[in-house]
């Protein structure tokens, strides 16, 4: 077991090395070596913009942004922490911030945190759930806390800064999502 | 079916999860000309947030001057909204001219530009049933300021602090 674990161990050791490879060249000014990095993360950047913004098109555009803003910040990458975690925290900087911005007019004048999504007949089927379908349906702040808090890991502190609201609201919108969501699932509160 | 099955089950669907989902069409020629264009597009942003901090300045001005002319209710209202529109209109032609020859990142940024258009046309509707209503006018200046944004955002991406 030890050993298998150390073969893991340099696994990842060497898969990050790889990583720190590429992203020196990137910094050097080598588009190519930035096109491998981006083919390497573009799942990553996508799944998690895209169950951000519960949105194709507009996961397509924010993860386009990262990338773009990845190729001018990346130097602000000291390798402390793994390029992925780091990148996983630019892309939710980024995509809250895009999503702040295009959405919070239209949020405010039509009100769709309230979306007829949400009232929508549940599946009902507690057996076997596609969670990425129900959490699409989620009103938006609660659907943004739901996956930084429980699919990423984030603290509802870094929430709270992330999303520029109150721990409690984190925590409020975190509650509201999972009461949502054993609903749908067909349990009971 | 409790609570704790609940949480169990829903612990089970997150672990599930796949952790990478692929876009459906290809993001790489847009990231690859907007870093391309970076060179060019910094100084436009620049130049377009001169001319967005002049047209500021100029429509508090105006609001200035209107407000001393002391307009009643619905021509104020309607004189206000054409004073407000003017200078996006302007702006917007403007950068549409400019930008006519170059690709666009986005396939479907002219139908977001429609949209805005109707829900300006939307928010005059509204202004004309409550011509007292500041928040119409608030709302209307974000719709304008959004399609701005939009034209120079998918034509030269502006570039934000991570």
């Amino acid at each position: 077991m030890q050993t298998q674990g150390q073969l893991v161990d340099a696994q990842e050791h060497f898969a990050e090395r790889a990583v720190l490879n590429l992203i020196e060249a990137v910094k050097a000014g080598d588009k190519q070596a930035y096109q491998m990095l981006y083919q390497q993360h573009l799942g990553q950047v996508y799944a998690l913009c895209y169950r951000l913004t519960a949105d194709r098109a507009l996961a397509e555009d924010v993860t386009q942004e990262v990338f773009i803003q990845l190729w001018r910040k990346l130097d602000n990458f000291r390798g402390e922490a793994k390029f992925r975690t780091w990148l996983h925290s630019v892309t939710s900087n980024v995509c809250v911030s895009y999503l702040r911005k295009q959405r919070g007019w239209w949020q405010r004048m039509f009100n769709l945190e309230n979306s007829e999504a949400m009232h929508e007949v549940a599946p009902g089927s507690a057996g076997e759930v596609d969670l990425d379908s129900l959490v699409q349906r989620l009103p938006e702040r609660a659907r943004m806390v739901f996956v930084l808090h429980a699919i990423e890991g984030y603290r509802h502190e870094e929430i709270a800064q992330i999303m520029d609201m109150a721990v409690g609201s984190s925590k409020a919108q975190f509650h509201r999502a999972k009461q949502l969501l054993s609903e749908w699932m067909g349990y009971e509160q | 079916m409790s609570n704790k099955e609940f949480e169990q089950q829903l612990q089970r669907s997150v672990a599930q999860l796949t952790k990478e989902i692929q876009p459906q069409r290809d993001l790489w020629p847009g990231i690859e000309h907007a870093l391309n264009h970076e060179q060019d597009s910094q100084p436009k942003s620049n130049s377009w947030a001169f001319q967005s901090m002049a047209a500021a300045f100029l429509m508090i001005g105006l609001f200035g001057w209107l407000g001393f002319n002391q307009m009643q209710g619905g021509d104020r209202t309607e004189q206000l909204v054409t004073v407000l529109s003017e200078p996006y209109q302007q702006q917007k032609q403007r950068l549409l001219a400019s930008y006519a020859n170059q690709p666009a990142l986005t396939d479907n940024w002219q139908q977001q530009v429609q949209e805005l258009d109707d829900a300006a046309a939307a928010i005059k509707l509204a202004l004309k049933e409550e011509p007292d209503n500041p928040a119409l006018l608030k709302m209307l200046k974000q719709v304008y300021q959004q399609q701005i944004d939009l034209i120079e955002r998918v034509h030269a991406p502006a570039w934000q602090t991570i």
